[in-house]
Protein backbone atom coordinates (compact mmCIF):
# COMPACT_ATOMS: atom_id res chain seq x y z
CA UNK A 1 0.00 0.00 0.00
CA UNK A 2 2.78 2.81 0.65
CA UNK A 3 3.82 2.19 -2.59
CA UNK A 4 0.21 2.87 -4.00
CA UNK A 5 0.34 5.95 -1.75
CA UNK A 6 3.64 7.44 -3.60
CA UNK A 7 1.80 6.50 -6.59
CA UNK A 8 2.06 3.17 -8.10
CA UNK A 9 -1.27 2.41 -8.94
CA UNK A 10 -0.63 -1.50 -10.49
CA UNK A 11 -0.04 -2.18 -6.83
CA UNK A 12 -3.54 -1.25 -6.16
CA UNK A 13 -4.34 -4.64 -8.43
CA UNK A 14 -2.56 -7.19 -6.39
CA UNK A 15 -4.26 -5.44 -2.93
CA UNK A 16 -7.95 -5.48 -5.27
CA UNK A 17 -6.88 -9.55 -5.55
CA UNK A 18 -5.79 -10.01 -2.31
CA UNK A 19 -8.68 -8.48 -0.58
CA UNK A 20 -11.53 -8.62 -2.75
CA UNK A 21 -13.02 -12.23 -1.45
CA UNK A 22 -12.72 -11.21 2.39
CA UNK A 23 -14.00 -7.90 1.88
CA UNK A 24 -17.09 -9.19 -0.49
CA UNK A 25 -17.24 -11.81 2.34
CA UNK A 26 -18.03 -9.29 4.99
CA UNK A 27 -19.82 -7.01 3.04
CA UNK A 28 -21.92 -10.26 1.88
CA UNK A 29 -22.17 -11.70 5.36
CA UNK A 30 -23.75 -7.98 6.52
CA UNK A 31 -26.38 -7.61 3.63
CA UNK A 32 -27.06 -10.45 2.22
CA UNK A 33 -26.88 -9.19 -1.49
CA UNK A 34 -24.44 -10.21 -4.05
CA UNK A 35 -24.74 -7.43 -6.43
CA UNK A 36 -24.83 -4.84 -3.43
CA UNK A 37 -21.95 -6.55 -1.84
CA UNK A 38 -20.12 -6.25 -4.76
CA UNK A 39 -20.81 -2.34 -5.54
CA UNK A 40 -20.04 -1.70 -1.39
CA UNK A 41 -16.54 -3.87 -2.51
CA UNK A 42 -16.09 -1.50 -4.98
CA UNK A 43 -17.04 1.43 -3.25
CA UNK A 44 -14.46 0.81 -0.95
CA UNK A 45 -11.68 0.34 -3.25
CA UNK A 46 -12.53 3.60 -5.18
CA UNK A 47 -12.39 4.93 -1.93
CA UNK A 48 -9.28 3.95 -0.98
CA UNK A 49 -7.87 4.74 -4.20
CA UNK A 50 -9.08 8.23 -3.93
CA UNK A 51 -7.64 8.83 -0.12
CA UNK A 52 -4.59 6.65 -0.73
CA UNK A 53 -2.23 9.81 0.20
CA UNK A 54 -4.15 9.73 3.71
CA UNK A 55 -2.61 6.14 4.65
CA UNK A 56 -0.40 6.68 7.23
CA UNK A 57 1.98 3.55 6.16
CA UNK A 58 2.51 -0.03 7.56
CA UNK A 59 3.96 0.49 11.08
CA UNK A 60 7.43 -0.53 12.08
CA UNK A 61 7.55 -4.06 12.08
CA UNK A 62 4.51 -4.69 10.36
CA UNK A 63 4.98 -6.04 7.11
CA UNK A 64 2.39 -8.60 7.18
CA UNK A 65 -0.16 -5.71 5.50
CA UNK A 66 -2.37 -5.74 9.05
CA UNK A 67 -2.06 -1.95 9.10
CA UNK A 68 -3.80 -1.95 5.44
CA UNK A 69 -6.05 -4.57 6.35
CA UNK A 70 -7.42 -2.37 9.23
CA UNK A 71 -7.53 0.66 7.17
CA UNK A 72 -9.47 -0.88 4.54
CA UNK A 73 -12.15 -2.65 7.26
CA UNK A 74 -12.26 0.97 8.87
CA UNK A 75 -13.25 2.08 4.79
CA UNK A 76 -15.48 -0.86 4.70
CA UNK A 77 -17.44 -0.09 7.71
CA UNK A 78 -18.26 3.60 6.48
CA UNK A 79 -19.16 2.22 3.33
CA UNK A 80 -21.89 0.11 4.67
CA UNK A 81 -23.14 2.83 7.08
CA UNK A 82 -22.96 5.27 4.59
CA UNK A 83 -25.05 2.94 2.07
CA UNK A 84 -27.59 2.18 4.58
CA UNK A 85 -27.75 5.41 5.68
CA UNK A 86 -28.67 6.52 2.31
CA UNK A 87 -31.08 3.58 0.98
CA UNK A 88 -32.25 2.79 4.51
CA UNK A 89 -32.30 -1.03 3.19
CA UNK A 90 -32.61 -3.74 5.78
CA UNK A 91 -31.25 -6.44 5.17
CA UNK A 92 -32.11 -9.36 3.07
CA UNK A 93 -33.00 -12.54 4.80
CA UNK A 94 -32.57 -14.41 1.55
CA UNK A 95 -30.41 -16.85 2.55
CA UNK A 96 -30.34 -18.83 -0.84
CA UNK A 97 -27.63 -16.60 -1.76
CA UNK A 98 -25.47 -17.26 0.01
CA UNK A 99 -26.16 -20.64 -0.25
CA UNK A 100 -25.22 -20.79 -3.56
CA UNK A 101 -22.30 -18.78 -3.20
CA UNK A 102 -20.63 -20.77 -0.90
CA UNK A 103 -21.96 -23.91 -3.11
CA UNK A 104 -19.22 -23.00 -5.64
CA UNK A 105 -16.57 -23.91 -3.31
CA UNK A 106 -17.91 -26.60 -1.64
CA UNK A 107 -17.51 -30.05 -2.22
CA UNK A 108 -20.54 -31.48 -3.60
CA UNK A 109 -20.59 -34.41 -2.13
CA UNK A 110 -20.17 -32.90 1.66
CA UNK A 111 -22.08 -34.48 4.13
CA UNK A 112 -26.10 -33.46 4.14
CA UNK A 113 -25.42 -32.59 8.00
CA UNK A 114 -22.70 -30.42 7.46
CA UNK A 115 -25.05 -28.56 5.36
CA UNK A 116 -27.88 -28.55 7.40
CA UNK A 117 -25.29 -27.51 10.21
CA UNK A 118 -24.36 -24.45 8.22
CA UNK A 119 -27.76 -23.33 6.93
CA UNK A 120 -28.80 -23.09 10.53
CA UNK A 121 -25.63 -21.07 11.87
CA UNK A 122 -26.11 -18.45 8.72
CA UNK A 123 -29.76 -18.29 10.14
CA UNK A 124 -28.78 -17.59 13.30
CA UNK A 125 -26.01 -15.20 11.85
CA UNK A 126 -29.11 -13.43 10.35
CA UNK A 127 -30.76 -13.11 13.42
CA UNK A 128 -27.99 -11.50 15.05
CA UNK A 129 -28.21 -7.83 15.30
CA UNK A 130 -26.19 -6.05 13.14
CA UNK A 131 -23.16 -4.80 15.36
CA UNK A 132 -22.78 -8.50 16.96
CA UNK A 133 -22.98 -10.12 13.19
CA UNK A 134 -20.34 -7.18 11.82
CA UNK A 135 -17.99 -8.15 14.92
CA UNK A 136 -18.29 -11.85 13.81
CA UNK A 137 -17.50 -10.80 10.47
CA UNK A 138 -14.61 -8.64 11.15
CA UNK A 139 -12.97 -11.60 13.35
CA UNK A 140 -13.25 -13.90 10.45
CA UNK A 141 -11.67 -11.77 7.97
CA UNK A 142 -9.54 -10.15 10.15
CA UNK A 143 -8.07 -13.74 10.81
CA UNK A 144 -9.13 -12.73 14.63
CA UNK A 145 -6.37 -10.52 15.47
CA UNK A 146 -8.12 -8.28 18.14
CA UNK A 147 -5.68 -5.56 17.85
CA UNK A 148 -6.17 -5.21 14.49
CA UNK A 149 -10.12 -4.87 15.03
CA UNK A 150 -9.94 -2.74 17.87
CA UNK A 151 -8.16 -0.07 15.12
CA UNK A 152 -11.13 -0.52 13.08
CA UNK A 153 -13.66 -0.21 16.11
CA UNK A 154 -11.87 2.53 17.73
CA UNK A 155 -11.72 0.55 21.32
CA UNK A 156 -9.11 -1.90 23.29
CA UNK A 157 -8.04 -5.61 22.12
CA UNK A 158 -9.51 -6.50 25.31
CA UNK A 159 -13.26 -4.36 24.71
CA UNK A 160 -12.95 -6.44 20.96
CA UNK A 161 -12.92 -9.55 22.71
CA UNK A 162 -15.38 -9.21 25.33
CA UNK A 163 -17.56 -8.01 22.02
CA UNK A 164 -16.88 -11.39 20.17
CA UNK A 165 -18.13 -12.99 22.99
CA UNK A 166 -21.08 -11.82 23.73
CA UNK A 167 -21.97 -11.99 19.80
CA UNK A 168 -20.97 -15.70 19.59
CA UNK A 169 -23.02 -16.35 23.22
CA UNK A 170 -25.87 -14.77 21.54
CA UNK A 171 -25.38 -16.77 18.08
CA UNK A 172 -24.64 -20.05 20.47
CA UNK A 173 -28.65 -19.19 21.93
CA UNK A 174 -30.05 -18.90 18.80
CA UNK A 175 -28.22 -21.86 16.70
CA UNK A 176 -30.02 -23.83 19.72
CA UNK A 177 -33.08 -22.32 19.01
CA UNK A 178 -33.26 -23.12 15.67
CA UNK A 179 -31.64 -26.79 16.58
CA UNK A 180 -35.10 -27.17 18.66
CA UNK A 181 -37.32 -26.07 16.00
CA UNK A 182 -35.82 -28.07 13.39
CA UNK B 1 -8.49 -14.55 41.86
CA UNK B 2 -6.68 -17.66 42.10
CA UNK B 3 -6.14 -19.84 39.19
CA UNK B 4 -8.41 -22.48 40.93
CA UNK B 5 -11.22 -20.20 40.94
CA UNK B 6 -10.83 -18.77 37.67
CA UNK B 7 -10.41 -23.00 36.13
CA UNK B 8 -13.83 -23.59 38.09
CA UNK B 9 -15.72 -20.66 36.48
CA UNK B 10 -15.04 -21.81 33.11
CA UNK B 11 -15.34 -24.78 33.66
CA UNK B 12 -18.94 -23.86 35.54
CA UNK B 13 -19.41 -21.51 32.03
CA UNK B 14 -18.69 -24.57 29.61
CA UNK B 15 -21.38 -26.84 31.52
CA UNK B 16 -24.00 -23.84 30.53
CA UNK B 17 -24.35 -23.44 34.49
CA UNK B 18 -22.66 -19.97 34.78
CA UNK B 19 -25.01 -17.26 36.11
CA UNK B 20 -25.50 -14.12 34.47
CA UNK B 21 -23.27 -12.56 37.50
CA UNK B 22 -20.78 -15.08 36.84
CA UNK B 23 -20.87 -14.57 33.12
CA UNK B 24 -19.79 -10.88 33.71
CA UNK B 25 -17.12 -11.80 35.57
CA UNK B 26 -16.00 -14.32 33.00
CA UNK B 27 -15.98 -10.84 30.49
CA UNK B 28 -14.12 -8.72 33.10
CA UNK B 29 -11.60 -11.74 32.55
CA UNK B 30 -11.29 -11.82 29.29
CA UNK B 31 -10.86 -7.91 29.03
CA UNK B 32 -8.34 -8.46 31.39
CA UNK B 33 -6.44 -10.88 29.17
CA UNK B 34 -6.77 -13.36 32.14
CA UNK B 35 -9.12 -16.25 30.02
CA UNK B 36 -9.04 -16.45 26.92
CA UNK B 37 -11.47 -17.05 24.15
CA UNK B 38 -10.13 -20.43 23.53
CA UNK B 39 -10.83 -22.04 27.01
CA UNK B 40 -14.70 -21.43 26.34
CA UNK B 41 -15.06 -24.41 24.83
CA UNK B 42 -18.58 -24.83 23.53
CA UNK B 43 -18.28 -21.26 22.09
CA UNK B 44 -14.86 -22.25 20.38
CA UNK B 45 -16.76 -25.24 18.64
CA UNK B 46 -19.15 -22.60 17.31
CA UNK B 47 -16.42 -20.41 16.33
CA UNK B 48 -14.96 -22.77 14.22
CA UNK B 49 -17.89 -23.73 12.15
CA UNK B 50 -18.58 -19.82 11.67
CA UNK B 51 -14.64 -19.29 10.41
CA UNK B 52 -14.83 -22.47 8.35
CA UNK B 53 -18.15 -21.11 6.64
CA UNK B 54 -16.66 -20.72 3.05
CA UNK B 55 -16.49 -17.05 1.81
CA UNK B 56 -18.44 -16.68 -1.22
CA UNK B 57 -17.20 -15.71 -4.38
CA UNK B 58 -17.88 -12.23 -6.16
CA UNK B 59 -18.60 -12.22 -10.02
CA UNK B 60 -16.08 -11.18 -12.66
CA UNK B 61 -18.41 -8.23 -12.67
CA UNK B 62 -16.86 -6.88 -9.56
CA UNK B 63 -13.25 -7.36 -11.62
CA UNK B 64 -14.44 -5.26 -14.44
CA UNK B 65 -15.70 -2.65 -12.54
CA UNK B 66 -12.23 -2.03 -10.53
CA UNK B 67 -10.04 -2.55 -13.22
CA UNK B 68 -12.03 -0.36 -15.36
CA UNK B 69 -12.29 2.17 -12.62
CA UNK B 70 -8.59 1.68 -12.26
CA UNK B 71 -7.57 2.85 -15.72
CA UNK B 72 -9.15 5.47 -15.03
CA UNK B 73 -7.55 6.34 -12.48
CA UNK B 74 -4.21 5.79 -13.25
CA UNK B 75 -5.10 7.84 -16.54
CA UNK B 76 -6.18 10.86 -14.86
CA UNK B 77 -3.37 11.11 -12.45
CA UNK B 78 -0.27 10.87 -15.70
CA UNK B 79 -2.77 13.75 -16.98
CA UNK B 80 -2.70 15.63 -13.48
CA UNK B 81 1.33 15.07 -13.58
CA UNK B 82 2.60 16.16 -16.84
CA UNK B 83 0.29 19.14 -16.70
CA UNK B 84 1.44 22.76 -15.78
CA UNK B 85 2.40 23.18 -12.32
CA UNK B 86 -0.22 24.83 -10.39
CA UNK B 87 0.48 28.56 -9.77
CA UNK B 88 0.20 28.15 -6.22
CA UNK B 89 3.46 25.52 -6.72
CA UNK B 90 4.95 27.50 -8.70
CA UNK B 91 4.85 31.40 -7.43
CA UNK B 92 7.16 30.28 -4.69
CA UNK B 93 9.77 28.75 -6.89
CA UNK B 94 9.65 32.36 -9.15
CA UNK B 95 10.22 34.33 -5.69
CA UNK B 96 12.94 32.39 -4.73
CA UNK B 97 14.67 32.57 -8.28
CA UNK B 98 14.08 36.44 -8.26
CA UNK B 99 15.24 36.72 -4.85
CA UNK B 100 18.18 34.86 -5.73
CA UNK B 101 19.26 36.61 -9.08
CA UNK B 102 18.77 39.86 -7.34
CA UNK B 103 20.63 39.25 -4.56
CA UNK B 104 23.55 38.14 -7.11
CA UNK B 105 23.25 40.98 -8.96
CA UNK B 106 23.58 43.30 -5.81
CA UNK B 107 26.77 41.43 -4.83
CA UNK B 108 28.26 41.26 -7.67
CA UNK B 109 27.55 45.13 -7.59
CA UNK B 110 28.63 45.84 -3.57
CA UNK B 111 31.69 43.60 -4.11
CA UNK B 112 33.30 45.02 -6.85
CA UNK B 113 35.89 47.16 -4.86
CA UNK B 114 36.77 50.89 -5.64
CA UNK B 115 40.47 49.56 -6.55
CA UNK B 116 39.19 47.35 -8.97
CA UNK B 117 37.28 50.41 -10.88
CA UNK B 118 40.19 51.97 -10.50
CA UNK B 119 42.25 49.33 -11.84
CA UNK B 120 39.99 49.16 -15.00
CA UNK B 121 39.91 53.29 -15.87
CA UNK B 122 43.64 53.36 -16.03
CA UNK B 123 43.47 50.60 -18.69
CA UNK B 124 41.08 52.01 -20.70
CA UNK B 125 43.55 55.40 -20.26
CA UNK B 126 46.49 53.40 -20.92
CA UNK B 127 44.81 51.60 -24.75
CA UNK B 128 43.35 55.26 -25.38
CA UNK B 129 47.13 56.33 -25.58
CA UNK B 130 48.27 53.76 -27.36
CA UNK B 131 45.87 54.20 -29.91
CA UNK B 132 46.83 57.84 -30.15
CA UNK B 133 50.75 56.51 -30.32
CA UNK B 134 49.84 54.63 -32.97
CA UNK B 135 47.85 57.07 -34.95
CA UNK B 136 50.34 59.65 -34.78
CA UNK B 137 53.28 57.40 -35.72
CA UNK B 138 51.24 56.28 -38.83
CA UNK B 139 50.21 59.70 -39.50
CA UNK B 140 53.87 60.03 -40.51
CA UNK B 141 53.96 57.29 -43.04
CA UNK B 142 55.29 57.47 -46.33
CA UNK B 143 52.19 55.30 -47.73
CA UNK B 144 49.28 57.45 -48.18
CA UNK B 145 46.92 54.20 -47.47
CA UNK B 146 49.20 53.99 -44.03
CA UNK B 147 47.92 57.54 -43.02
CA UNK B 148 44.45 57.39 -44.24
CA UNK B 149 44.37 54.42 -41.82
CA UNK B 150 45.75 56.75 -38.71
CA UNK B 151 42.88 59.05 -39.70
CA UNK B 152 40.19 56.28 -39.70
CA UNK B 153 41.56 55.42 -36.17
CA UNK B 154 40.02 57.97 -34.63
CA UNK B 155 36.80 57.10 -35.52
CA UNK B 156 36.89 54.23 -32.29
CA UNK B 157 37.76 56.95 -30.25
CA UNK B 158 35.43 58.52 -27.87
CA UNK B 159 36.83 61.70 -27.01
CA UNK B 160 40.33 62.65 -29.16
CA UNK B 161 42.54 64.71 -27.19
CA UNK B 162 43.56 68.10 -28.48
CA UNK B 163 46.83 66.25 -29.68
CA UNK B 164 44.82 64.01 -31.87
CA UNK B 165 42.71 66.89 -32.96
CA UNK B 166 45.66 69.13 -33.61
CA UNK B 167 47.41 66.27 -35.55
CA UNK B 168 44.05 65.88 -37.94
CA UNK B 169 44.32 69.50 -38.51
CA UNK B 170 48.23 69.49 -39.43
CA UNK B 171 47.10 66.60 -41.61
CA UNK B 172 43.74 68.36 -43.33
CA UNK B 173 46.46 71.66 -44.10
CA UNK B 174 50.01 69.96 -44.99
CA UNK B 175 49.04 66.27 -46.31
CA UNK B 176 49.76 65.49 -50.25
CA UNK B 177 46.73 63.56 -50.50
CA UNK B 178 43.88 64.81 -51.28
CA UNK B 179 42.41 61.82 -49.91
CA UNK B 180 43.54 61.79 -46.75
CA UNK B 181 42.83 65.60 -46.40
CA UNK B 182 39.11 65.03 -47.08
CA UNK B 183 39.60 62.23 -44.43
CA UNK B 184 41.17 63.99 -41.87
CA UNK B 185 38.18 66.73 -42.53
CA UNK B 186 35.40 64.28 -42.29
CA UNK B 187 37.46 63.01 -38.96
CA UNK B 188 37.37 65.97 -37.19
CA UNK B 189 33.35 66.98 -37.87
CA UNK B 190 33.02 65.20 -34.62
CA UNK B 191 34.62 68.02 -32.88
CA UNK B 192 33.73 70.84 -34.73
CA UNK B 193 31.81 72.35 -31.28
CA UNK B 194 35.32 72.66 -29.86
CA UNK B 195 35.63 76.72 -30.95
CA UNK B 196 39.40 76.22 -31.29
CA UNK B 197 38.79 72.70 -33.85
CA UNK B 198 35.85 75.68 -35.44
CA UNK B 199 38.38 78.40 -35.46
CA UNK B 200 41.71 76.56 -37.42
CA UNK B 201 39.08 74.79 -40.02
CA UNK B 202 38.22 78.66 -40.98
CA UNK B 203 41.90 79.27 -41.21
CA UNK B 204 42.13 76.02 -43.58
CA UNK B 205 40.04 77.42 -46.13
CA UNK B 206 43.14 79.86 -46.89
CA UNK B 207 45.60 76.98 -47.13
CA UNK B 208 43.20 74.31 -49.06
CA UNK B 209 44.16 74.58 -53.00
CA UNK B 210 42.16 71.20 -53.62
CA UNK B 211 38.58 71.99 -54.88
CA UNK B 212 36.92 68.97 -53.54
CA UNK B 213 38.34 70.00 -49.73
CA UNK B 214 37.37 73.51 -50.66
CA UNK B 215 33.81 72.53 -51.76
CA UNK B 216 33.84 69.77 -48.40
CA UNK B 217 34.90 72.75 -46.13
CA UNK B 218 32.30 74.65 -47.93
CA UNK B 219 29.30 71.95 -46.89
CA UNK B 220 30.78 71.68 -43.46
CA UNK B 221 30.69 75.65 -42.95
CA UNK B 222 27.28 75.23 -44.12
CA UNK B 223 25.91 72.60 -42.03
CA UNK B 224 27.64 74.14 -38.71
CA UNK B 225 26.04 77.42 -39.60
CA UNK B 226 30.17 78.97 -39.31
CA UNK B 227 28.87 82.41 -40.49
CA UNK B 228 32.99 83.67 -39.42
CA UNK B 229 33.68 81.62 -42.59
CA UNK B 230 32.66 83.70 -44.69
CA UNK B 231 35.18 86.22 -44.56
CA UNK B 232 37.55 83.65 -45.84
CA UNK B 233 35.34 81.92 -48.31
CA UNK B 234 35.16 85.83 -50.27
CA UNK B 235 39.04 85.86 -50.35
CA UNK B 236 38.87 82.35 -52.08
CA UNK B 237 36.08 83.61 -54.45
CA UNK B 238 38.28 86.75 -55.12
CA UNK B 239 41.65 84.21 -56.03
CA UNK B 240 41.46 83.50 -59.67
CA UNK B 241 43.09 80.32 -59.19
CA UNK B 242 39.87 79.16 -57.95
CA UNK B 243 37.84 76.31 -60.31
CA UNK B 244 34.90 77.90 -61.38
CA UNK B 245 32.61 75.13 -60.16
CA UNK B 246 33.77 76.05 -56.69
CA UNK B 247 32.97 79.52 -56.82
CA UNK B 248 29.42 78.49 -57.92
CA UNK B 249 29.57 76.11 -54.46
CA UNK B 250 31.29 78.63 -52.52
CA UNK B 251 29.00 81.46 -53.75
CA UNK B 252 25.58 79.65 -52.65
CA UNK B 253 27.28 78.52 -49.27
CA UNK B 254 27.87 82.25 -48.75
CA UNK B 255 24.68 83.24 -49.45
CA UNK B 256 23.28 80.36 -46.77
CA UNK B 257 25.55 81.71 -44.47
CA UNK B 258 24.73 85.49 -44.43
Amino acid sequence: MVKVKDGDLDKLGLLFERYKRPLYGFFYGLNREPELSEDLVQNTFLRIMKYRHLFRGESAGRADGGDFRAWMFHIARNVNYDHHRKNKVKASEDLEHWQHRIGHDENLSSEIQQREEQTMLLQALDRLPADKREILLLSKFEEKKYSEIGIVLGCSEGAVKVKVFRALQELKVIYKQLERIN
Amino acid sequence: MEKKQIDELIEKYNEGLADPSEVQMLEHLIESGIVDLTQLRELQLLDKQFQSLATPTPSLRLDDQFYAALAREKRDSTTRRISFPSWSTLFPRLAVAAVLMVVGFSAGYFLQSPHQQAEVSQLTNEVSQLKEMIMLSLLEKESASQRLKAVSLTSDMTQASEKVTDALLVTLNQDENVNVRLAALEALTPYVKQSEVRARLIESIQVQDSPLVQVALAELMVAIQEKKSVDAFRQLLERESTPKEVKTKISESIKILI
